[in-house]
């Protein structure tokens, strides 16, 4: 290599240094899998970490049945092609008391099907790290959150537990209980994201790709009807629109925009000249003021 | 009027920023910045105000800013220092050492703010975020100049390798952007960098509220000459340019794929490597050839410092996570003890009873004695002898180690001379150092110094391992856990070493 490195090259490297030593350091560890744009991104970093050894732990997806039907076609894609092995977890017990974010606040639709069910599917497999793809710059109660992320038994957060970081050294000594999230992607932005999937070519749910979809305008969002569980109210109506999503998750839940943007060179351009921050289109960061702050004391990412 | 009274009395309009050009292309690396100052110094203005001025902030984030109607103090302009809320603790979590991260880019470059309380109690915060840092901006108050504060500040610095300094004179506005007063402040800074091993240490006169020299060059200011800050830093070396020094590989783990490759898996702390290069493990003396330089998008003729690769060698050397690959020539000392400097992070005292484990980049040793021989006081520089050890102590130390382990002398290679003390039972971050010598002798066993022999743990502990190389890891990772018992029982105990292969070299060297 001649040229200097450029960002995208020495956060990647610093990616995969921390899953290097993770992997190392922990007994059991799990790559937390959410299908969208920051998992397609962790997942190649991770596959370069160890390559050419087969990943050394498997993906978990924690599947609320409620995402979009695209995500579910991708994820199983991507298991065959990569040859990897995936854990597809759910709670049954949350869907038995009938739970879904069409009825329910999305507050308490994250609780049980993604919060409650991650802890459900981390204590059965008996995983001690779980790599996740969180950013410092999404939200400004993530800005101080460190690489190894120290969970007390029951998975709480604590902040007096959480450990200095200096230099590149990584301290994965685990205490009596506790367990880790590991944030790769730490130092790397919406931005980043995106200039990577175009640099390294790496496919994507085709959602994130502008197309006519049936829409439904709701509270000022646009909401995509996926499948007849979401329907129109009095007063909506079904629409045709042109739009794309700039987040990805549970499909009630996640706002589209109206653009243009077909192919990843305009969705890259669109991003990098995008005027409002990526978080306006996550529905549950609006439910409750210091939303994702108490996400996380309560064990959500 | 003065210059002054014309911008306070908003004569002149808010300055618009003009529409950030958003480069489609990579950055030109990354640089690492961190400030230094309290508030009073005017820190989260000149933050705020050249993320404003420079970054490409999105429209949501400079709209709430124009609306929010708060102004920066003394002054019709706007509150800049808005834009890092929620990052200079104004929501305290009460995470015990808070370092809050920031991202923005120029059209060249990406800049990373680490930003840490400056209070003087919290020695410990900024040690932690300035070994993050490539520079490090030093924040006075013209009208107050270089304080103690600024002395400690440039200590901790030093201490944990910041070699890239710049003293941002803040608040020229209100010392009538005097020259006169600039350079007394610049000549005591210079006195002050003479006592540390900076690289570069550039004072540049500023005033954050009104934009002087922060991003554009200042009027108020024609006899200043010298670079703007943007344009001083958009200059400083991005990280992971440096491919000088000896090469050091710490290996983090082993990669294997069928019965044909074996790479032994890192991040290149120092120098670099190619193809046909013979690299020696630094512990065992041992040393093979690259015959392959592995990555996904395909392999490398040569490496350098920063890169994440996968090494395959010519010959099976027995190296695994904890080694560190070096050049043949220049290798790092099998160190039995260490001479340190520590920053005391945990709220916990140092107590020799203890059970302590040192962390190197990838290595894992238990501590058979942590000696506390004097502590540090950062605004003489001086050393007074003292066997205990506080938080936000820095602290000067001699570790012995359980075993051998690969460290370098943190001036002469930083990142294998980096350190961290844990705690055996908690696993707890108890604090991080840096190594200032390294002795490849161990200290003559005293009387009670116990020695876990390789013999005594392959017939109990151990027996059921192969020699295969999974379960020689697992056989150290035993021994490691058994001298930590012991040495919680007040048992003092080493490991005894693998025996070493007779290549003809001084395995101490």
């Amino acid at each position: 290599m001649t040229a200097a490195p450029s960002h995208l090259d020495l956060l990647e490297a610093e990616s995969i240094h921390i899953f290097r030593e993770a992997a190392a350091q922990f007994r059991k560890p799990v790559l937390m899998y959410s299908i969208g744009k920051d998992s397609t991104v962790l997942l190649h970093l991770a596959r370069k970490a160890f390559f050419p050894q087969k990943l050394p732990f498997p993906l978990l997806h924690i599947d609320t049945t409620w995402k979009f039907h695209d995500m579910i076609a991708f994820r199983d894609k991507t298991v065959k092609d990569f040859g990897l092995d995936l854990i597809v977890h759910v709670n049954e017990d949350g869907i038995k008391r009938g739970i879904n974010p069409i009825d329910h606040a999305p507050s308490i639709h994250t609780d049980v099907l993604k919060t409650q069910a991650l802890k459900q599917a981390l204590d059965k497999y008996g995983f001690d790290a779980a790599f996740g793809g969180a950013r410092r710059d999404e939200e400004a109660s993530r800005a101080k959150e460190r690489v190894f992320s120290f969970r007390a038994a029951g998975h709480r957060w604590d902040p007096r537990k959480q450990r200095p970081e200096m230099w590149r050294l990584l301290n994965g000594r685990l205490g009596t209980g506790e367990s880790v999230r590991v944030f790769p992607m730490s130092n790397w932005t919406e931005k980043d994201v995106w200039r990577y999937i175009q640099r390294e070519k790496l496919d994507v749910v085709p959602l994130y790709f502008a197309a006519e979809r049936p829409t439904i305008l709701r509270n000022g969002q646009l909401l995509m009807q996926d499948d007849a569980r979401l329907q129109p109210k009095p007063g909506e109506e079904v629409k045709m629109r042109r739009i794309r999503f700039r987040t990805l998750g549970c499909y009630p839940l996640t706002a589209a925009v109206e653009s243009d943007a077909a192919d990843i060179e305009s969705v890259v351009a669109e991003t990098l000249g995008a005027q409002t921050s990526e978080r306006q289109g996550r529905l549950i960061d609006h439910d409750q003021a210091g939303a994702m702050e108490k996400k996380k004391q309560e064990g959500y990412f | 009027m003065t210059v002054q009274a014309l911008r306070k009395s908003g004569a002149s309009p808010s300055p618009a920023p003009a529409k950030a050009i958003v480069p489609l292309r990579e950055l030109n690396g990354i640089v690492h910045l961190l400030t230094c100052g309290s508030v009073d110094d005017g820190k989260s203005t000149l933050i705020g105000r050249l993320l404003w001025d420079a970054s490409d902030l999105y429209e949501d984030q400079r709209e709430n800013v124009r609306k929010s109607g708060r102004k920066a103090a003394d002054s019709d302009l706007p509150d800049y220092s808005m834009l890092l809320d929620g990052l200079v603790a104004e929501r305290e979590q009460g995470i015990t050492i808070d370092i809050a991260w920031k991202y923005f880019d120029t059209e060249t470059r990406r800049f990373v703010i680490i930003d840490s309380p400056g209070h003087e109690q919290y020695t410990r915060n900024m040690a932690s975020g300035a070994s993050h840092a490539d520079v490090a901006i030093l924040l006075v108050d013209a009208r107050a100049g270089v304080k103690k504060q600024t002395k400690r500040h440039a200590a901790i610095l030093d201490l944990v390798g910041v070699k890239r300094v710049v003293l941002a004179v803040n608040k020229m506005d209100l010392a009538n952007y005097s020259e006169d007063v600039f350079r007394k402040i610049e000549a005591d800074f210079r006195t002050l960098c003479w006592k540390f091993g900076f690289w570069d240490a550039t004072a540049i006169p500023l005033s954050a509220v009104y934009g002087d020299n922060v991003s554009t060059k200042s009027d108020a200011m024609p006899w200043y000459t010298g670079p703007h800050l943007l344009e001083h830093l958009e200059k400083a070396p991005s990280r992971g340019t440096a491919a000088s020094g000896a090469f050091r590989l710490p290996v983090q783990t082993v990669l294997r794929d069928g019965q044909d490759f074996r790479g032994l898996a890192g991040t290149i702390s120092s120098g670099s490597v190619k193809v046909g290069d013979s690299v020696t493990d630094a512990l065992s003396g041992r040393s093979a050839k690259v015959i392959r330089i592995a990555t996904m998008g395909g392999d490398l003729k040569s490496a350098t410092s920063g890169q994440a690769i996968a090494l395959q060698l010519d010959a099976d050397i027995d190296v695994s996570r904890g080694a560190v690959l070096s050049s043949s020539e220049m290798r790092p000392v099998a160190a039995q003890s260490v001479e340190a400097r520590l920053v005391w992070l945990s709220e916990t005292a140092f107590d020799p009873r203890a059970g302590y484990l040192l962390r190197t980049v990838t290595d894992l040793v238990p501590i058979s004695n942590l000696e506390i021989k004097a502590l540090l006081d950062l605004e003489t520089m001086s050393s007074h002898p003292s066997t205990h050890c506080n938080v936000n102590d820095i602290a000067v130390a001699k570790i012995s180690l359980g075993r051998p382990a690969a460290i370098d002398v943190f001036s002469d290679i930083s990142e294998t001379g980096t350190l961290m003390i844990v705690d055996a039972v908690t696993g707890a971050s108890i604090a991080g150092g840096v190594a200032t010598a390294i002795n490849a002798k161990s200290d003559a066993p005293t009387d009670g110094h116990f020695i876990l022999t390789r013999e005594m743990l392959a017939n109990g502990l151990c027996r059921d391992l192969s020699l295969s190389s999974s379960d020689r890891e697992e056989f150290m990772r035993r021994a490691n856990e058994a001298a930590i018992l012991l040495r919680a029982a007040g048992v003092s105990v080493a490991i005894e070493p693998p025996p070493m292969v007779d290549d003809g070299m001084d395995p101490g060297i």
